[in-house]
């Protein structure tokens, strides 16, 4: 089980992490999402294997931690609140550079810091 | 004194002033009133805290071990008081400036939250739930202005952040998986007895996220860009108030919580230090602008706090506790400072280059002395890139200062006197703690013993 | 939008609200809480955006408080943590104190906690509900501004 879980949260992980180095912000965004499953079910697993979920009516047997059901539930919160954040964030950079590649952001920026030096000189 | 006292006023100011508009005169100083109110309970329950020892409380009246616990020590009180000073003069700067966002006062105060929670908590979970209110709030205001440039600051800053956090995130699952506790007492006292093959992966996220906040080399990649382009106020409050979030828990994570790991890891953290000292001083060096070499002086000064983490021990935990107070001060004071012109002005940014370079009288001169001081039992070669760093902060600190304060058509007055003012009432505070330094060296004394003697 | 949609659309936000009410109450004894609530009834608000468009969705529902009802959640959640301070008491301490019985409406106990989840449910509802409608019109914020 724990084998498991790592495995997941080693995946997650690796594809949103390589979601992160595409030049793209909605893939970097996605990725970001991702990352932060990765962290919930890390919280997760660090209880999950000490017994049944605990949702009453509880069952016979031991019940799993629920410390960390809370912890995932606030987990889920602020990844949700960070998610949103991104997409505003990404949706304010297309609508003020009306692009969301890296590259071409880039690209603005190097042609702007040219500008100031340019302006710099001629003061 | 209850310790959720600041955290509870900042927090009731935040909802109320968040249905109010900044832009309006009266709100901003409502803002500003709110702040100073927060400042002055985190200023009493400083005081309160050296004089009766640490304050403790569970919330709901659970007992220990169940509830939250929210605790204010020395360390985390000290961090507290001085952030929201750095956040209360950012605020009064703009204010007197004139607010040009809505919601800027809301956020500063959301910010201010977040920092009074994560430095007065003793719950390692709650200390990354109130990490991301300040962390979010900080995105948000990175982009105050609202210039293209801002925005893709913003979204630089907090893609590489929010990784970082959630990475803390993963190291806090390990933390709870290896002791079965949150509180950081209990964690504290359990994880000593843990087999260092599972606190070492526990202890590289925790520390990865933190040089993350921190901007250490070579973690640094989204700093100069995003304090760069961010307006000298919200400059101000990340490199003064927000990055001593990455100080405050690399203190309590590394030497209160998981001191055996620390003293396995500080080799590491003594080049990444040194690296990042000089790193930074060379970089800075190489730049024209004040804010870029501002920018790349922050993640030089942080190697100085990094490297006397990594020497531990009373002197020098007390070292990177007083570098770090001093430098979140400095650093407010100089991006503060960088875009206005006057005499009084220059006088400010004079004492602030100072006390970034290391000269007295001002307070930086003796938290380098104190890093020295740390630095001797190290040998010589520590000790003299120590100084090789000290000389480069000089040498950076001069050509702005030369650069912007001495050309006669740069000299345009910008700001009102009021502003002057603001600015040099943070550099009387520090040339203050430069020559009367008793009271900051005993607070970081106190702290670091704290720390250097186990738990709690 | 399709007529049957908006019929659809408008069928549902009643049961989706009960629905809602019903985990905030539930949420004592069996799964649900203030978080799942909200979201619930936002789910319902979100489908007349999607059915009947901004415009129309504005003039049948309260769209432009949505931001005040979530400070307000919010402040409601805050005001049961920070009541019990002003009494010196611990910071979010609960009446009726554990280990006293409360009055009870059917399953559900009347204890100040009960408040702190209807802030968070309001807190929740008003979040997404505005955050939604502006990323649907990201106009919109600009005007509310101007």
């Amino acid at each position: 089980m724990i084998l498991l879980l790592a495995a997941t949260v080693g995946t997650l992980f690796g594809s949103g992490a390589y979601l992160m180095l595409k030049p793209d912000l909605l893939r970097i965004v996605a990725g970001l999402v991702l990352v932060s499953n990765a962290a919930i079910l890390a919280l997760l697993a660090a209880a999950l294997d000490r017994g049944r979920a605990p949702i009453l009516p509880l069952g016979d047997g031991a019940v799993s931690d629920p410390v960390v059901q809370a912890l995932a539930l606030t987990g889920i919160v602020i990844g949700l609140a960070v998610a949103a954040l991104l997409f505003v964030l990404a949706y304010q950079v297309y609508a003020t550079s009306e692009t969301i590649d890296l590259d071409e952001l880039s690209q603005l920026e190097t042609r702007r810091e040219q500008e100031l030096e340019q302006e710099e000189v001629s003061v | 004194m209850s310790p959720v006292l600041p955290l509870m006023i900042a927090w009731v100011a935040a909802v109320v002033l968040a249905l109010l508009d900044s832009r309006r005169r009266w709100v901003a100083w409502l803002v500003v009133a709110a702040l100073a109110l927060v400042f002055a309970s985190s200023l009493a329950l400083l005081l309160d805290v050296l004089a009766h020892g640490p304050r403790t409380t569970v919330a709901g009246g659970w007992p220990m071990g169940i509830g939250i616990v929210f605790s204010a020590d020395a360390l985390g009180a000290t961090f507290a008081a001085v952030s929201v000073g750095v956040v209360l003069a950012a605020v009064l700067f703009e204010a007197l400036h004139g607010t040009r966002s809505r919601t800027f006062g809301a956020l500063a105060l959301f910010l201010t939250t977040g920092l009074c929670g994560l430095f007065l908590t003793g719950d390692v979970f709650n200390f990354y739930v109130f990490f991301e209110l300040a962390m979010i709030a900080a995105y948000s205001l990175t982009t105050y202005g609202q210039e293209a440039r801002q925005l893709r600051a913003g979204l630089v800053f907090a893609v590489v952040n929010l990784l970082g956090s959630f990475i803390f995130l993963i190291g806090v699952a390990g933390l709870y998986r290896v002791t079965g506790t949150l509180t950081m007492e209990l964690v504290a006292e359990r994880v000593a007895t843990v087999d260092s093959a599972a606190t070492v992966p526990i202890a590289i996220s925790l520390l990865v996220a933190f040089l993350v906040k921190l901007g250490l080399f070579p973690f640094h990649f989204w700093l100069p860009t995003v304090y760069a382009s961010a307006r000298p106020a919200v400059a101000a409050i990340l490199g003064g108030a927000l990055a001593n979030i990455g100080a405050y828990g690399l203190l309590r994570f590394g030497a209160d919580i998981l001191p055996e790991t620390l003293r396995l890891g500080a080799p590491v953290l003594l080049v990444l230090g040194i690296a990042s000292l000089l790193y930074g001083s060379l970089q800075a060096v190489a730049r024209r602008s004040a804010p870029g070499v501002l920018a790349y002086s922050s993640i030089g000064q942080v190697g100085y706090v990094i490297v006397a983490l990594a020497i531990g021990g009373p002197v020098g935990y007390a070292a990177a506790i007083l570098y770090a107070v001093v430098n979140s001060l400095n650093k407010a004071l100089l991006f503060l400072a960088s875009e206005l012109r006057g005499w009084l002005v220059g006088l400010a940014f004079a004492v602030g280059a100072l006390s970034v370079a290391g000269v007295p009288p001002a307070a930086g001169f003796l938290a380098k002395l104190e890093v020295l001081r740390a630095g001797v039992e190290q040998g010589a070669v520590v000790l003299g890139l120590l100084v090789l760093g000290s000389a480069l902060s000089f040498v950076y600190m001069f050509q702005i200062y030369q650069h912007d304060f001495w050309r006669e058509e740069r000299s345009v007055p910008a700001g009102g006197r009021a502003i002057g003012a603001v600015t040099a009432s943070v550099a009387v505070v520090v040339l203050a703690l430069g020559l009367w330094p008793e009271p900051l060296l005993a607070v970081s004394r106190r702290a670091a013993a704290m720390l250097a003697g186990g738990a709690g | 939008m399709t007529l049957p949609t908006q019929t659809l659309a408008r069928l549902l936000l009643a049961p989706l609200l009960v629905l809602a009410a019903g985990m905030l109450v539930k949420g004592y004894t069996d799964v649900g809480d203030g978080f799942a609530a909200g979201l619930l009834a936002a789910v319902g608000f979100v489908l007349q955006d999607v059915a009947f468009g901004q415009r129309r969705a504005e003039s049948l529902l309260p769209v432009r408080w949505a931001y005040r009802l979530a400070l307000g959640g919010l402040g409601l959640a805050l005001a049961v943590a920070v009541a019990p301070m002003l009494a010196g008491e611990p910071v979010l301490k609960h009446r009726p104190e554990p280990g006293v019985s409360p009055v009870k409406v059917g399953t559900l106990e009347l204890i100040t906690p009960v408040l702190f989840d209807v802030g968070v449910c309001l807190l929740v509802l008003g979040t997404v509900v505005t955050g939604l409608h502006l990323f649907a019109h990201p106009g919109e914020e600009e005007e509310q501004r101007s």
